[in-house]
């Protein structure tokens, strides 16, 4: 088949969705697809202007390409799946959130005034029109399923990815809790550098860069090198700092899904979160493939240190972790969204 | 986003302030409303909001505001002959009847119209308002329209209303517990709320009852409401031998409403011809979890088959009626619960009143986002040659960008 995965980019910012939308593209061609990326900057501020990125997308004719039929588009976010096609898969990793249930937060975009209520309003009825139309609309996660059901009505079958592939391995594990994410605010890094604080034999290592790092930083001084900052580090890097940890700390604030506890557990460790977390929360259970704790600096810094002393446990936690993400592969990704 | 509410609340005793106090809380909790009242000066809001109904003296100022400044307008009933006549000729306005006449049907309208100043033809609205609904003026008006059922939504639109409508349920009341009262009772206890009168189809209900009570000596009709004027029910009762299995309240507060629907094992609900409205009473009969017996006509006719019974108003309406009943009674379990789900689902308040945001978010703010959107697109257009903005905005609008 002829597969489009039409995905929008924030020029200049690479995340998990990107790093996903690529891998999909490999695992269809590994399953001998014609599959590509179809892109178009995204920038949804101000104002109105959300609506112009989803006309473009509106616009874009993906029936063909150079003469020849592209049968299947697989869409992953708005406004891409805004793209009209008579195969279109929704494969939603999250809606505009400033539009449901950001809005009327801190992390929200429109105010009261009418325009910024009715801009709101056209993007939930163009969400019921743009994935209305799609032969099947998948989520990554319960979270995102049950906001789809909860504001637009719409029924999403829960399909998760597999996280980034890294050449994953179980080493022993060196004592320190380490936290791979963006550094921003709405991801809570400052919980992890306030458990540090609290107990001066916990090791943090921070992987990641953002702008909190600064913000962080500070807050981290005078830990006499408990806390270390590593920034963006390459996937070699990366697996041995999963390999070595004992366990992985992921607790942002209501989260669509969360690569970070299914490459943690590829690396059979336990994932320490929060009970607000949400996508995470979906394969994190208490005790038994992590802890998931009260969103403070103590319930961390506790969580942290049953773990460090009962590291068998933590070990055994790691691996079931990974038999739960051992189940999700690509190639039952693939047969889902070709069906 | 700030809301101007038009609307007759209690004291008034009309169905539409009861829809508005249970409405307005649940509304309030979602947006900012503020709550115009007669004979004061109109709030000042991103939009207005006007209840119409078809009682003069509780909206005939409502319209008047709405006549000074568009809005959204909840058009309760299609009919609203008798408010016009009330805000006309009820002002010695004849010239503004002759006018709304003229409107609907032309100069025959404008001929039939004098008619009835000069009285040589019976009131309209009186005889025959759904004929002549007189519904034009208000819809021109209207920014949106928000209506109780597809019927009004359909007359609206055959009218040539182009503006969008909102077809937007009438809420259920909730409810906990009802403790029905014990001082009424019948084997079965039938029931029948609201106004007395032809339009409600009593001289049927009562006949289908008499005939009903010969195969049920112990069942009882419980006919709650004032009756209407000319029409003698006492009278009525006396020739069909209903004096005894027949109770009679006027009006009724609305707890003890309640407690008296709870009481009954089946409510009947009839009406034609129907000026569009939807029934209160109806919706509350429902909630309770009642098998409930309607007319096949208008919002009714929209009810699910496996909600409510419809009689069909034909010849054999008296004859259907009464095997109606029997039907409710041996069935009135799973008719009731069916009726209850039903309520629960489509009739929930917090989804009207999400419904009714929805509403006027888009008639507040939705042309300033398609004109900003339009704006952006008519250039980008231009510069490519194609300069035709009407064209550009039915392709935004087919495209699916704007409503």
């Amino acid at each position: 088949m002829r597969v489009v995965v039409a995905a929008p980019q924030v020029p200049f910012v690479r995340g998990g969705a990107e790093l996903m939308a690529e891998d999909l593209v490999a695992a269809l061609r590994a399953r001998g697809h014609d599959a590509e990326i179809v892109s178009i900057p995204f920038k949804w501020y101000p104002g109105t202007r959300v609506l112009d990125q989803a006309l473009l997308w509106r616009l874009v004719d993906l029936t063909e390409s150079d003469g020849r039929p592209i049968d299947r588009v697989i869409a992953t976010k708005f406004p891409a799946y805004c793209v009209r096609h008579p195969d279109k898969v929704a494969w939603v990793l999250h809606q505009f959130r400033q539009a449901y249930d950001y809005d009327r937060t801190e992390l929200g975009q429109f105010d009261d005034t009418p325009e910024d209520r009715a801009t709101r309003r056209a993007i939930e009825r163009l969400d019921a029109v743009a994935l209305g139309e799609a032969r099947k609309v998948y989520a990554t996660s319960r979270n995102v399923a049950d906001r789809l059901q909860r504001f637009n009505g719409i029924e999403a079958e829960v399909l998760p990815h597999p996280p980034q592939s890294l050449p994953y391995r179980e080493a022993e594990p060196e004592g320190y809790v380490l936290s791979v994410n963006r550094l921003d605010r709405a991801k809570r890094i400052d919980l992890l550098v306030g458990a540090a604080k609290r107990d001066p034999s916990l090791r943090v290592v921070i992987a990641g860069e953002g702008p909190d790092r600064e913000r962080l930083e500070r807050l981290a001084t005078g830990l006499n090198g408990q806390v270390t900052f590593v920034g963006r580090v390459d996937e070699e890097r990366l697996a041995d700092l999963y390999a070595r940890c004992l366990a992985v700390y992921y607790a942002p604030v209501d989260e669509d899904f969360g690569m970070v506890p299914y490459e943690a557990f590829l690396s059979a460790k336990p994932v320490v979160t929060a009970v607000d977390a949400g996508g995470p929360l979906e394969v994190v259970h208490d005790h038994r493939t992590g802890a998931v704790v009260q969103p403070d600096a103590a319930a961390v810094a506790q969580a942290c240190a049953y773990l460090a002393t009962h590291v068998d446990e933590a070990k055994a936690w790691g691996r079931a972790g990974r038999e739960l993400a051992e189940r999700v592969t690509w190639d039952a990704c693939v047969d889902a969204l070709l069906s | 986003m700030k809301v101007a509410y038009y609307s007759p609340l209690p004291p008034s005793r009309s169905g539409i302030a009861d829809y508005s106090t249970l409405l307005l809380p649940a509304l309030r909790e979602r947006v900012d409303v503020v709550v115009a009242e007669h004979g004061k000066r109109a709030p000042a809001a991103d939009v207005a909001l006007y209840h119409v109904g078809n009682d003069p003296d509780a909206h005939g100022w409502i319209v008047d505001a709405l006549y000074k400044r568009r809005g959204v307008v909840v058009l309760h009933e299609y009919v609203l002959h008798h408010l016009v006549a009330g805000i006309t000729i009820g002002r010695r306005d004849g010239r503004g009847y002759l006018d709304a006449m003229e409107r609907e049907l032309g100069v025959a309208g404008r001929l039939l119209g004098l008619g009835v100043l000069d009285n040589l033809l019976p009131l309209l609205w009186e005889t025959q308002p759904e004929r002549f609904p007189l519904a034009g003026a208000i819809l021109e008006h209207a920014d949106a329209l928000i209506v109780h059922s597809s019927f009004v939504g359909s007359k609206a639109r055959a009218a040539g209303y182009h503006g969008r409508i909102w077809r937007i349920p009438h809420p259920a009341w909730p409810l906990d517990h009802v403790s029905p009262v014990d001082d009424v009772a019948g084997d079965p206890l039938i029931g029948c709320f609201g106004y007395l009168n032809m339009n409600k189809r009593i001289p049927e209900l009562l006949e289908a009852f008499a005939a009903f009570r010969r195969d049920r000596p112990g069942a009882r009709l419980l006919l709650v409401g004032a009756a209407g004027e000319r029409f003698d029910v006492q009278r009525r009762l006396e020739r069909l031998g209903l004096t005894e299995g027949v109770t009679r309240l006027d009006y009724v507060p609305e707890d003890g409403l309640w407690a008296l629907m709870a009481a009954c094992d089946v409510l009947v609900n009839l009406r034609y011809p129907t000026m569009g409205e939807t029934s209160g009473s109806a919706i509350r009969a429902m909630s309770l979890g009642k098998p409930l017996i309607v007319s096949d006509v208008g919002w009714f006719h929209e009810l699910p088959d496996d909600v409510v019974l419809k009689v069909p108003v034909d010849d054999y309406e008296v004859e259907v009626l009464r095997a109606a009943l029997g039907v409710a009674v041996e069935h009135g379990g799973q008719l009731g619960a069916a009726a209850r789900a039903y309520a629960a689902r489509y009739h929930d308040l917090g989804g009207v009143a999400d419904a009714y945001v929805e509403a006027l978010e888009m008639a507040a703010g939705g042309e300033a986002v398609a004109d900003a959107v339009l704006w952006r697109i008519a250039v980008a257009a231009a510069e490519i040659g194609v300069d035709d903005p009407a064209a550009v905005a039915r392709a935004a609008r087919d495209a699916g960008i704007l409503s």
